[in-house]
């Protein structure tokens, strides 16, 4: 319970301040719209979340088609070369973002590809189909084989296969690994923050510049309209992945 | 079989060779580009040269590298003390509350890292609340500094991987057979003694995977010391971010990089050694060790 | 409903290890058909190629002379009832059974009307409106059957159907699959690797083991007279001794002997003759010098505790009760006979007055007549 408490108290903390009329957070001058206002105001913040969602977009659709089939594969042919495949999809998730975002810079670098909205759509898409794979492949794991040989043998060819058999039954994870990408697209920071360019900024890089240099309240309100968005994802996804009883 | 061969490397080009061209190829470019030597203005020179690892020689470096791995070591232990009881909790919940508290705990960490960085900065700043209280309650001088130090840091790299820590022990406790800690008392073991030798050892498994999970992201921190550390606490994260795009020092950056990646690979190399030795005394014990999945 | 199937030469490598040998078999019209073998034996490989999930190295299929070799299963007039049931756990049991219907384009009204009949046949008229996972494991078979049985196959492949269910679940669902195939016809081809199943509901069993078939034959057939040693072993229990022929004693009797029961006693031409020559039913032709396998049934041996009276063509021995285990309508015995515990189980009758059954370490009499044991020949006389 002293955990939970632990963990909830800083975002509540936040939500209380986004409604502070004080310039600083010290003491508490009453309850004010007047942060939510300004930022309504803020032309760089829309940029920045139309930005983030354009992104979150691009690679979800991406990392879903590449990583359904890489966990296709891995899970399919049991070949050497599979191994290999699913260690390199393994591996982005051990390297520490920063590694990756730096790896991704040089490579953008030396191959000339100038930073932009591209090269954060080619890092994010690298992450996240790592974890659509992964979620995928273990929907793969649970999901047994036999039914499609009984839906062969009971006369369906494989268009009829994949609607009725494949998607209703691996739909829900489908959703659920596209769901993770999107968000973990719109949460990321360090990788984004290495790899764009001047004025492709993300709502987390526009954060982070905003905590660097003012404006604290206005990163409050901000806050808790991300954080309500993101909720709704996760709870979404939730309820996708709950098992069907 | 042919035909198989076929539809296996049409089906796998694209997600293989995605990963090999933005993962796999950056990753030894980085490598790479650690020995080259740089030349004003962010440009390459060329030949090769260890003038970087050299300069991770520079008195400067040493206790960043030393201030990231104890951070990061005391980060892993303090989720590790804390994740075990909790996971413990959890999982002796009744059912139905469990999928609860569980969502409970892996709420905030859906919640916007940088958000979460943010709202601890606000606690602890000078002017914030909880220096209020504790000035008002004398556990705290009015001058003590709660920001901007290694203390900071820590607090809020435990905060923010502490969830992180609890979902894999937890994983591995709800496979717990409870019974056996019952067994344990049957055979005249007390409470704590069944914890540690029954409990512990059949979580093991979750709580190395807990162990990597922290551990490795630690050490990779950026944006923590960047927001609640001071200049005196800077981690190689830091450093990098600096070299790579204030300094514009790429084979400093890539240097720093292929050390952290080495860092890294150390743990993992012990996590692999570890694991295969535990599969090789199950096999052994043929199963007489419960609780424990490979 | 039901076809004449043939396989002819059917043979199916993986890598170095040849599954199924050169295999031939012809079904009849209407049938059912056991296919006994233990695990490993080649037998699901061997339904696996029926049902056109493998395709074999050489050999074909026919179905009423028509080669469906090179058919992929979603044509095949062939359906299978899967071991683990296989049902799809996101339709409902109506849809289950009706989904073979659907995937044909049959209007709805006419798949609805069939899965009542299905339902109907199998009793899960109730369950109808559930899905897989709220009913049990004997009720999952049932639809598993029905399900497998809509689209009218010309062969109904069942592997190891009942293999999951406990006992006396299983004894049930027998009955019901008897009552069915009586019912809707057609050829069942039935994999299992238990004999009871095997015996009970096949018309013919085939036994196999690495990848060929031992013996095909009707299930008495097959039981009372096994064709090698590893027929004799794998269906039922049994004692086998090694022997060699030592004389032809008449038209019907032939004597052999062996050195693993010590002294044995036979009885012939009204006289109890001493020695090491035991005599057997001259059902298939040895001469002297040729080493067989006698196959002697537990259930065939008399146990007494008393010396048997004389009876023409009977073999005596002696020995010693080992081991027992009273098992309700039968106890069951490990006899030690000259170097070899023999099993040997009896059935409980009515007890006798004052009767006290045979225990432990209790001295005893075995007995058996030449036509009690079956022969199976392992070589011939070179010389």
């Amino acid at each position: 319970m002293l955990v939970l408490g632990f963990f909830y108290l800083p975002i509540a903390m936040l939500f209380a301040q986004s409604f502070n009329a004080a310039k600083f957070g010290g003491q508490w001058t009453g309850f004010s719209l007047r942060w939510y206002d300004e930022l309504w105001r803020r032309e760089d913040i829309h940029q920045a979340a139309w930005n983030t969602l354009l992104i979150a977009t691009i690679s979800t659709t991406a990392s879903v088609v590449l990583g359904v089939l890489a966990a296709w594969c891995i899970h399919r042919f049991r070949t050497r070369a599979q191994r290999i495949h699913y260690g390199l999809v393994y591996a982005p998730l051990v390297v520490p973002d920063i590694l990756m975002g730096l790896s991704l810079l040089f490579l953008f670098i030396n191959i000339g590809l100038s930073l932009s909205l591209t090269t954060i759509i080619i890092a994010h898409t690298t992450f996240c189909m790592s974890y659509v794979a992964l979620v995928m492949l273990g929907r793969l794991q649970d999901f047994d084989e036999s039914m499609i040989e009984a839906a062969r043998d009971l006369g369906a060819n494989w268009p009829t296969i994949i609607r009725r058999i494949l998607l209703p039954l691996l739909g829900p994870g489908l959703a659920a690994g596209a769901l993770l990408a999107f968000t973990l697209s719109i949460d990321d920071f360090v990788i984004t923050f290495l790899v764009s360019g001047p004025g492709n900024t993300t709502l987390p890089v526009q954060i982070f510049s905003m905590m660097r240099r003012s404006s604290p309240q206005v990163i409050n309100a901000l806050s808790v309209i991300f954080m309500t968005v993101t909720f709704i994802l996760v709870i979404l996804s939730q309820r996708l992945t709950r098992p069907q009883s | 079989m042919k035909t198989r061969q076929w539809i296996e490397s049409v089906l796998s080009l694209p997600s293989f060779g995605w990963l090999v061209l933005f993962f796999a190829v950056p990753t030894v470019l980085v490598f790479a580009l650690s020995f080259k030597s740089a030349e004003y203005g962010g440009t390459l020179g060329t030949g090769w040269t260890l003038e970087a690892w050299r300069h991770l020689a520079n008195p400067a470096y040493p206790p960043i590298i030393w201030r990231t791995v104890w951070l990061s070591l005391a980060c892993t232990a303090l989720c590790l003390l804390f994740g075990v009881p909790v996971a413990y909790w959890i999982a002796r919940l009744d059912p139905r509350w469990r999928h609860r508290v569980l969502l409970l705990v892996i709420l905030p960490f859906w919640t916007n890292f940088l958000i979460r960085i943010f709202a601890w900065r606000t606690l602890l700043h000078p002017d914030g609340h909880l220096k209020n209280l504790l000035v008002h309650f004398g556990w705290a001088e009015p001058n003590t500094q709660l920001l901007y130090n290694n203390g900071a840091i820590l607090l809020v790299l435990f905060y923010t991987y502490l969830p992180f820590a609890i979902l894999p022990i937890y994983a591995a406790a709800e496979k717990f057979d409870f019974t056996l800690l019952d067994a344990a008392r049957d055979l005249g073991a007390t409470k704590w003694e069944a914890f540690r030798k029954v409990f512990l050892p059949g979580v093991r498994i979750g709580m190395l995977t807990a162990v990597l999970i922290v551990f490795i992201p630690a050490l990779g921190s950026y944006a923590i010391p960047a927001v609640v550390g001071g200049p005196s606490s800077e981690m190689i994260g830091s450093k990098i971010v600096q070299r790579a795009t204030l300094d514009r020092n790429i084979p400093h950056a890539a240097a720093l990089g292929a050390f952290l990646t080495l860092v890294i690979f150390i743990p993992l190399g012990i996590a692999a050694f570890l694991r295969w030795r535990d599969r090789r005394v199950t096999r052994r014990s043929h199963g007489l060790t419960p609780g424990v999945t490979p | 409903m039901g076809a004449f199937i043939e396989l002819q030469n059917i043979t199916k490598r993986f890598g170095d290890a040849t599954v199924v040998d050169d295999i031939s078999l012809t079904l009849n019209k209407g049938e059912v058909f056991s296919l006994l073998g233990p695990s490993g034996s080649g037998k699901t490989t061997l339904l696996r190629i029926l049902a056109g999930f493998i395709a074999p190295d050489a050999g074909r299929v026919l179905v009423n002379g028509e080669d469906i070799t090179a058919m992929p299963p979603n044509q095949r007039p062939v359906n299978t009832v899967f071991q683990n049931y296989a049902l799809f756990p996101h339709l409902t049991i109506r849809e289950n059974i009706g989904f073979g219907l659907s995937v044909a384009k049959t209007p709805i009204d006419r798949v609805a009307e069939k899965v009542d009949e299905m339902l109907e046949l199998v009793q899960m008229q109730e369950h109808a409106h559930k899905r897989p996972a709220q009913i049990s494991g004997g009720q999952k078979q049932r639809v598993a059957i029905a399900r497998a049985l809509i689209n009218k196959p010309q062969l109904l492949l069942l592997d190891e159907p009942l293999a999951a269910l406990d006992l006396k679940l299983r004894q049930r669902l027998l009955i019901e699959l008897e009552k069915i195939h009586a019912e809707v016809g057609g050829t069942f081809l039935y994999v299992t690797h238990d004999q009871g199943e095997a015996m009970s509901l096949g018309d013919r069993i085939a036994v196999m083991h690495e990848g060929g078939f031992c013996q095909i034959g009707q299930p008495a057939e097959v039981y009372e007279a096994p064709q090698t040693r590893f027929v004799a072993e794998f269906v039922g229990d049994t004692n086998l001794i090694d022997a060699t022929c030592v004389e032809v004693e008449n038209e019907r009797n032939l004597g052999l002997s062996t050195t693993e029961l010590g002294h044995i006693e036979h009885d012939l031409d009204s006289s109890r003759r001493a020695g090491g020559v035991f005599l057997a039913n001259k059902a298939i032709n040895l001469q002297p010098g040729d080493k067989a396998v006698l196959s002697l049934r537990p259930e065939r041996l008399a146990l007494r505790r008393e010396p048997p009276p004389f009876a023409e063509e009977q073999n005596t021995v002696r020995g010693v009760i080992e081991d027992l285990s009273y098992q309700g309508s039968q106890t069951y015995y490990h006899v030690r006979v000259g170097e070899r515990l023999l099993a040997v189980s009896k059935q409980h009758r009515r007890f006798l007055p004052h009767y006290t059954p045979i225990s432990m370490h209790e001295d005893v009499w075995l007995s058996w007549f030449s036509n009690d044991g079956h022969l199976i020949i392992t070589s011939r006389d070179q010389s």
